[in-house]
């Protein structure tokens, strides 16, 4: 009989301590996926990032089921329109010696030139627009549509959000840099520098 | 003065009696509770007698260092006798010096009083924390003639801040480290950073002992890449189990946080952090007045004392209000990315859904909610 109610006692006892070994108390979870997933799932936000954007010219675009902000580029070129000097054509302009030269600074670092030149992005016949490879016109604000044609990795991180920087702050609505904001078109690598710190006091401490 | 009960610490009267007609007293508060509002403060002699005899009354007949150790005494009582013998130091200034002492001095004593007994910040109702950054606010202004803004922003519904850090992207620029120290007023003697960014040869992993965190030539060098590390706000953080005061803890929005006046300084929690991600204030931190950041939040980059931890905030002076930490904001490359975890929609939520991420020490059941990621 003792035998019996000691069986029992530890049966209750094993039950109890998988019971109280699966939730330590409550609103703890076993990881953070865990959490995140259980505690997303009532989401509403509450604080937005509208007033921070203020006086940052953007434009809504829509990629896939991505829905963001990218900052509006015409605006901030600073010759633009480009028909204002690019009245005539292209081939004209080149061979007059009366024009002043122009754009002498842009020297192409993109790709090499079996891949890439002025013409592949730029149109002689329409200057205010950029082309697609396939001869389509492409907006300037709209830009980002030029490089994901060969760039198609960094355009689906850059959709999600993984590559490129945020505007303003982490909350929604979201606003995103767009390609040119970070990176020069003609010349779009990261040049090297010096790392804008060093610590002397921990080579000291470190002797 | 009925919520003068329910305060946590005791509040001593300076005879600011005056400023009572204005509506406003040396606490910043506008009505009652900071316990300045009455006029009694001369000290009579028989009750000096009376609080020399609550605080000493036992030990008139020791000496010496057994007046102090060797007594038997409960906590209550201890803490009765230190108030009383404070409260004789704090009469006595007050009944000497009331006629000749301005109001500002007396202001700032009262100040000081209410810093000395204010109680652990994780414990204070939004009108404590409310009048106590007020309080310090006050403070700033009377010692420096300057105004600072310090935030008591609690955490917000429905959030979880998460980091997610691209070593793919990362240059080495250093323009984070270099932010975080402006944005945060970290001592600028002993060039204390909360970031550091690692070194690291291509083909060897993650490998610390072979890293450099203190690099200075031209980057991205030839054949490295670079991480960085600095507090990761842990879910499950050893450093809150360690504290011995419990004057840091892990906020609602994930936020692991100190209160710097409730710290006593004993590195328990930088001994437990496995991430390096804490940092100790061996001297009095300085930084120029021109330099200080005087968007502050109580949690964050208001300014630190002699013996106490600091550590990354997530800059919640800046998150808090909507913004991105000073880091992410300062990154040339887009390697940071900050966000609500809880936010379906948010781009953290989409790197940690879509992208290979990893967390350093991950076995350690730590939880950080800082992730790493490459292209």
């Amino acid at each position: 009989m003792n035998k019996y109610i000691l069986h029992i006692l530890a049966c209750v006892f094993f039950f109890l301590c998988t019971l109280s070994s699966c939730k330590h108390s409550e609103g703890e979870y076993h990881s953070i996926t865990d959490k995140i997933e259980a505690e997303s799932k009532n989401y509403h936000g509450t604080i937005s990032s509208e007033a921070l954007l203020e006086g940052v010219q953007t434009i809504e675009i829509i990629e896939d089921e991505h829905t963001f902000l990218i900052p509006e580029r015409k605006s901030q070129i600073k010759s633009y329109a480009c028909t204002e000097c690019h009245s005539k054509p292209l081939i004209e302009m080149q061979n007059n010696e009366d024009v002043k030269k122009a754009h002498w600074d842009i020297k192409l670092a993109h790709a090499d030139l079996n891949t890439m030149n002025c013409i592949t992005c730029h149109n002689g016949e329409d200057m205010n627009n950029l082309k697609s490879l396939t001869g389509n016109s492409i907006d300037f604000d709209r830009s980002y549509k030029l490089c994901s044609q060969c760039h198609t990795k960094q355009f689906d991180d850059w959709k999600g959000g993984a590559h490129g920087k945020k505007i303003a702050g982490w909350t929604p609505p979201r606003a995103s840099m767009t390609c040119v904001n970070c990176h020069n078109p003609h010349k779009p690598g990261f040049e090297s520098r010096w790392p804008v710190r060093f610590n002397t006091q921990k080579v000291k401490e470190r002797e | 003065m009925s919520d003068h009960n329910n305060k946590k610490w005791f509040s001593l009267n300076l005879g600011n009696g005056k400023k009572e007609a204005k509506g406003s007293c040396g606490c910043g508060k506008t009505s009652g509770g900071c316990g300045s509002h009455t006029n009694n403060h001369q000290m009579s002699d028989a009750q000096f007698d009376a609080a020399v005899d609550a605080s000493i009354g036992q030990e008139k007949h020791k000496d010496g260092f057994d007046q102090v150790f060797d007594v038997k005494m409960d906590r209550r009582t201890a803490f009765r006798q230190l108030t009383a013998s404070l409260l004789i130091g704090a009469g006595a200034v007050s009944s000497s010096c009331s006629v000749v002492v301005d109001d500002e001095a007396k202001e700032k004593a009262q100040i000081d009083w209410e810093e000395q007994f204010k109680g652990n910040y994780k414990l204070m109702t939004d009108n404590e924390k409310k009048s106590t950054v007020d309080r310090l606010m006050r403070s700033y202004e009377l010692r420096k003639g300057k105004s600072i803004n310090m935030s008591a922003a609690n955490a917000e519904e429905d959030v979880l801040f998460g980091y997610a850090f691209n070593i793919s992207k990362c240059q080495g620029y250093m323009d984070c480290v270099s932010a975080c120290v402006e944005e945060n007023n970290q001592d600028r003697n002993s060039q204390m950073q909360y970031i550091r960014i690692h070194e690291m040869k291509d083909g060897q992993g993650f490998n610390f002992n072979e890293a450099d965190d203190n690099y200075y030539h031209e980057v991205p060098a030839e054949g490295h890449f670079y991480m960085g590390t600095q507090c990761f706000h842990c879910d499950n953080p050893p450093c809150v189990d360690v504290c011995p005061v419990q004057a840091t803890w892990r906020e609602d929005d994930g936020l692991v946080v100190i209160d710097y006046d409730w710290c006593v300084g004993c590195r328990y929690c930088m001994a437990a952090c496995p991430y390096d991600g804490r940092r100790f204030n061996w001297s009095t931190p300085e930084v120029p007045e021109n330099e200080i950041n005087k968007n502050q939040h109580y949690l964050g980059n208001r300014m630190r004392k002699k013996g106490v931890m600091e550590k990354c905030t997530f800059c919640v002076q800046r998150s808090r209000a909507g913004k991105n930490p000073a880091c992410v904001d300062a990154c040339p490359t887009g390697a940071r990315i900050f966000g609500n975890l809880l936010d379906p929609n948010s781009t953290i939520r989409w790197v940690l859904e879509n992208k290979k991420v990893f967390r350093l020490k991950e076995d350690l059941g730590t939880e950080p909610k800082f992730w790493y990621f490459m292209d």
